[in-house]
């Protein structure tokens, strides 16, 4: 069981995630918010954080290098329905485990968060 | 020496008729002055029965006598100053002679110590009239001291009238004659000048001939320059370059008066006020000089001088001579110079001409000068290389024959420059072998003086390439549009498609029989769906296909 930060500007798409890991055993914190999202890891331990890339406020690489900041440790999957070179170059030099593109099928979705917690992936791969 | 042979007054007549007759016939032998003088000087002191006989002839210029001929005298008492006292020579100026009886007793010094040095002891000077006018002096001098009757003064004043006559008639012939062939050098040199509008030519034409026909050592022609009012030295024949080089002459008196218009002639230029340079004249060698204006339509614009080696008293006609060609050249100087202005001008409008040939030709677009009736006056290299034409083929067509095969052109916009006289510009579509083309055609007027439209400049720009890019621009703001909007619903559509299609398989997952097959056709066509937003996101360029009721759509 991990502790998994989940941020998407869009409510279902947060819920379906946390729904999926919430099957697999997980404690799923779901967020629409980035400034919750950040209050919230500042408060208590994150293993895993989910994370769009297009948010309200910020982006989601921004928060990535919030939460890395404060976690370093912290595994990552960065999700996008619009991959671009850039975004992708910049989320894995802040040390996410992958990027993928929405949407994402749910076993892929479990497998990619399985293989993140052991530690297992392969740092800096690309999954556009 | 005594008197003339005395006898009876028979014999004495015969005698005077026998000299006057060999006189006369000497004199009549000869009809150059110089040998009249020489012949009467030489044969007299035998005739007459005295030692020596000097004439002088009168210079008008200096009211001097200068020796003409001598005999039975040394050059040291001829090169005397003062030829006597100034009484003495102030009567024989006024017509009358004088007789000195003994030159011992003579107030003038100098005379006196010169003849005393010659052994000369009497001397009768005889005035030499021509016309009432005296233009001489006869002397008639003996070693031995003696008196001279009244009937030897009357004889000898006969004898002095009639060498008068002798000299002034040979002069006057000699006169003429020199007359005559400075009028036919007056002609050589206007046939010359007239051959040819060279300058150079014309200024050496008239040193060389002037000089020659004046028998003179050195010539030159010095010319005003308008702007500074100084005389420039032009011309020179026959002088160093020392001496040409000795400074400005403008100063000089003889300058000014030749520059007021009146001829200057010096015959002694190392005692004349009028030159300042003598020490240069005197290293040149030069005695005398005539200077004369040279005039172009009554304007002094320069002066000519002659100068000479010799003590010369310039004749009438050698000064008239030396004017008549002075004002032949001067009207030969300002047409040359006129030609040459024109040269030069003609010279600078022809490189105008070419210099702005050159910018036309460097100008990349199509130029044209089209006159009133509508005909081709110029056109630049860019058009005649577009169209594959000469020069001489174009020039003067007519502006429609011109574009004859361009028919889809009109020309309204050339008739509108010509009848208002306003800038006029059209941009007309034309197809080619090689696609479209566009072409902008300005047509601006020249106008002249009188307000009216004299020229129409056309300037014809390729706007092809031009309009080809903003084509270009246009489809690439397209594309990227397409791609932004494709890129746009991928984004919004992926997270409510994550969404559903999460929940759907959750679903499926969970429910088992009843609306399994269902929820199987939503997952199916949600993922056909993913695929098309994947597309979408991916795009970078699109082609489009038919739709229905002719519309296009782009293809996925």
């Amino acid at each position: 069981m991990a502790e998994i930060l989940v941020l998407d500007d869009v409510l279902d798409a947060a819920v379906l995630i946390e729904k999926i890991l919430a099957k697999k055993g997980h404690k799923v914190h779901t967020f629409t918010e980035e400034e919750e999202a950040l209050a919230f890891a500042g408060s208590a331990a994150v293993e895993l954080a989910v994370l769009d890339i297009k948010l309200q406020k910020m982006s989601g690489v921004q928060v990535l290098a919030r939460l890395k900041e404060i976690h370093p440790e912290m595994h990552a999957i960065m999700l996008t329905g619009f991959p671009t070179v850039e975004t992708a170059r910049e989320a894995i030099s802040l040390g996410a485990d992958e990027y993928c593109v929405k949407p994402i099928d749910r076993q892929e979705l479990e497998d990619k968060v399985e293989r993140a917690l052991k530690g297992k992936n392969r740092k800096g791969a690309l999954n556009i | 020496m005594g008197q003339l042979k005395q006898g009876s007054g028979d014999t004495q007549d015969r005698r005077y008729l026998e000299v006057f007759r060999q006189v006369t016939r000497m004199i009549s032998m000869v009809r150059d002055p110089q040998q009249v003088m020489e012949n009467i000087v030489h044969n007299l002191p035998e005739l007459m029965e005295i030692d020596a006989c000097t004439i002088r002839l009168l210079d008008q210029a200096t009211g001097t006598f200068v020796l003409g001929a001598a005999a039975g005298l040394s050059p040291e008492y001829l090169a005397r100053p003062d030829v006597d006292a100034r009484e003495t020579m102030d009567m024989v100026a006024s017509g009358q002679p004088v007789a000195t009886i003994d030159v011992a007793e003579s107030a003038h010094l100098p005379f006196r110590e010169a003849a005393l040095r010659e052994g000369v002891q009497s001397v009768l000077t005889l005035p030499i009239a021509f016309q009432d006018r005296v233009i001489g002096i006869m002397r008639l001098l003996t070693r031995s001291k003696r008196a001279f009757t009244e009937q030897e003064i009357s004889f000898s004043l006969v004898l002095a009238e009639q060498a008068g006559i002798a000299i002034s008639n040979g002069g006057m012939l000699k006169q003429l004659e020199r007359q005559v062939n400075f009028l036919g050098e007056v002609q050589v040199i206007s046939r010359l000048l007239g051959s040819t509008l060279d300058l150079d030519v014309v200024l050496q034409t008239i040193v060389e001939r002037l000089s020659a026909g004046m028998r003179a050592q050195g010539c030159t022609i010095r010319l005003l320059t308008p702007q500074t009012n100084r005389l420039e030295l032009v011309a020179s024949v026959g002088l160093s370059r020392e001496y040409l080089q000795r400074g400005e002459v403008v100063d000089e008196k003889n300058t000014i008066r030749a520059l007021q218009g009146e001829p200057v002639a010096i015959s002694n230029v190392l005692e004349d006020d009028r030159v300042i340079y003598k020490n240069h004249m005197e290293r040149e060698g030069i005695k005398s000089l005539l200077a004369v204006p040279i005039k172009a339509k009554d304007e002094v614009i320069g002066i000519i001088r002659i100068l000479a080696r010799e003590h010369r008293s310039f004749s009438r006609a050698e000064i008239n001579f030396s004017m008549a060609v002075a004002e032949v050249g001067g009207a030969a100087i300002a047409n040359a110079r006129t030609y040459r202005k024109i040269t030069l001008l003609f010279n600078h409008i022809e490189e105008q001409e070419v210099f702005l040939a050159n910018i036309l030709d460097c100008i990349s677009h199509q130029l044209l000068v089209i006159d009133r009736n509508r005909r081709v006056a110029m056109a630049n290299r860019a058009f005649l290389q577009i169209r594959g034409k000469k020069e001489s083929e174009v020039l003067g067509m007519d502006y429609g024959r011109l574009h004859h095969s361009e028919n889809c052109w009109d020309y309204g916009h050339l008739d509108q420059v010509l009848s208002t006289g306003q800038m006029a510009t059209v941009v007309r579509e034309v197809v080619e072998e090689d696609g479209p083309h566009w072409y902008e055609r300005t047509a601006t007027p020249m106008i002249n003086e009188a307000g009216e439209t004299e020229f129409v400049i056309e300037i014809i720009r390729d706007l092809t390439a031009q309009r080809r890019l903003e084509q270009e621009s246009i489809e690439r703001s397209k594309l990227e549009g397409i791609i932004e909007m494709a890129g746009a619903v991928a984004h919004e559509i992926s997270s409510p498609l994550f969404a559903a299609l999460g929940s759907a398989q959750l679903l499926e997952v969970d429910r088992h029989g009843q609306g399994l097959e269902e929820i199987g056709m939503i997952i199916r066509n949600l993922k056909a769906i993913s695929k098309l937003t994947a597309k979408m996101a991916e795009m970078t360029g699109y082609s489009s296909r038919a739709y229905v009721g002719g519309r296009r759509i782009v293809s996925l």
